[in-house]
């Protein structure tokens, strides 16, 4: 009976409300919007803003959070600690919205006058600072969860060996830990690419210097060129699709060995 | 050699380690126990991995208390091999080499012949077999010359036809260094074929005894009381 239900529930909703949705941008596809849209030059902009800035998003969220496991694996009672993980998951519960205004507010005009006419705010910068803001706690939590699956007798072993913790942490625990940091990183990239409001919040959305593809699909929406939106939005996905397969073949090949 | 007294330890409400105490001199004391005695952590206890709630460690006359491991100099052999499986077995092996290079160097390579592990010096950790990955966990334990060794259940995971070969390889090593050895063991032919002297973990205490045969009296005891 319930895995009748199951049966009948599972497929039908998973078909609608998942693969539809796709389906309908690729079937929305035209030429004249992909010959459009792949001779503009705000669209390639917009591509190169979102892989830079999430590629260093995502390196400097797996820096800090590399920072974090390490108060996970030896400092755990340390207030550091707590108060660390008592705002790690903030960024998921919180719109992003009012992610981008806090960002606003804390490095904006009034506190980084001396940057500029805005401080750090719509510049390259604060769309990386954005996407960093709201990918740090995936990146933590890969890490995390990598550090929880370590024996902990080699950690011991390592420091009756003569190991501090911070020894023992970079020449024995990250060493062993590639394949946590490489999810932490594709991860944080992905949940980058895919943010938009906290970057358009605070970095804006100005064509060719802090647009990224999220951004340049919403402008393409509002002002009518829906064939050029289409065209982006599927070029998004295509990258979506390349990045959750490099982490599942790579995954595959982890459990393999 | 070392000097341990009034050991307690609890997780939680369960009291592991009530008064725990025990003396270790040149010999190889077999420290039996049933499973989730309180063994390991009193071994842990003694490295340094965990902290005590009271009582005290003295290693060579040397307050070792509040020291954390990487300052007590004393080796540790886990129940299962934790190699570091990003290095291979040579580099393992020297991994605690930090000072007294030219001793170690010639501790290094006694314990490779010893151990017969010249052949696999090159290898990886995950092409070893388990009795292979043994021997260089207790390799890569001894070469730093530590005052003392702990050995938790060292041979565990194996099956009793390996132990038993080798446990006289393992205990030739040890007596030829002279180092003193703890060895954590609820395995009455395991303590009796490794031993020098016997010591019980009976209800988070520990007790001398002569013979393996005796501990595991008490233990049978304590187990029935308690049922």
């Amino acid at each position: 009976m319930s895995r009748n239900v199951i049966h009948a529930l599972f497929l039908p909703l998973f078909l609608l409300l998942i693969v539809f949705p796709i389906l309908a941008l690729v079937v929305n596809l035209d030429v004249e919007g992909i010959r459009k849209t792949m001779t503009d030059p705000f669209f390639w902009a917009s591509v190169k803003n979102t892989v830079l800035a999430a590629a260093l998003a995502a390196g400097m969220a797996l820096v800090v959070a590399v920072g974090f496991a390490y108060y996970h694996l030896f400092h755990r009672q340390s207030l550091i600690y707590k108060l660390a993980n008592l705002f790690n998951d903030l960024p998921i519960a919180l719109p992003h919205t009012v992610a981008g205004l806090a960002l606003l507010l804390a490095f904006g005009r009034k506190t980084m006058g001396f940057l500029g006419e805005t401080g750090a705010a719509f510049t390259l910068f604060a769309v990386i600072l954005a996407m960093f803001f709201v990918s740090y706690s995936m990146a933590a939590r890969a890490l995390i969860s990598g550090v929880d699956q370590m024996e902990p007798e080699v950690i011991d072993v390592a420091r009756t060996l003569g190991d501090n913790p911070v020894q023992a942490y970079f020449k024995v625990v990250l060493p062993l830990m590639g394949e946590s940091l490489f999810s932490g990183f594709v991860l944080g990239f992905s949940r980058s690419i895919s943010e938009f409001a906290a970057v358009i919040m605070f970095g804006g959305n100005l064509p060719a210097r802090t647009q990224v593809l999220a951004s340049y699909v919403f402008t393409k929406v509002e002002v009518g060129e829906l064939d050029m939106a289409v065209t982006a939005a599927v070029f998004c996905v295509a990258l979506s699709c390349l990045i959750v397969g490099a982490l599942s073949v790579r995954r595959n090949r982890y459990a393999e060995s | 050699m070392l000097k341990a007294s009034g050991i307690y330890k609890r997780y939680g409400r369960e009291i592991v380690l009530r008064n725990a105490g025990l003396d270790l001199n040149s010999e190889i004391k077999a420290l039996i126990g049933i499973n989730g005695s309180g063994k390991s952590t009193f071994l842990k206890i003694i490295a340094g991995i965990v902290q005590a709630e009271r009582g005290e460690v003295f290693i060579n006359g040397k307050d070792m208390t509040r020291l954390p491991p990487e300052q007590r100099n004393v080796g540790y052999v886990p129940q299962y091999p934790a190699l570091f499986q990003h290095l291979n077995v040579e580099k393992n092996i020297l991994y605690g080499v930090r000072k007294n290079k030219k001793a170690s160097k010639a501790v290094y390579e006694k314990v490779v012949e010893m151990l017969a592990l010249s052949d696999i010096l090159r290898k990886q950790p995950r092409e070893l077999s388990g009795g292979y990955r043994s021997r260089v966990s207790l390799a890569r334990a001894l070469v730093p010359q530590p005052h003392i060794l702990l050995m938790d259940e060292p041979l565990s995971g194996m099956d009793i036809v390996v132990r038993k070969k080798m446990l006289p390889d393992f205990r030739q090593v040890l007596k030829e260094f002279q180092i003193p050895v703890l060895y954590v063991t609820h395995d009455h032919e395991e303590s009796e074929l490794m031993a020098d002297s016997f010591a019980v973990m009976d209800r988070g205490e520990i007790r001398s005894v002569v013979s393996a045969a005796e501990a595991f009296e008490i233990i049978q005891n304590s187990t029935l009381q308690t049922m």
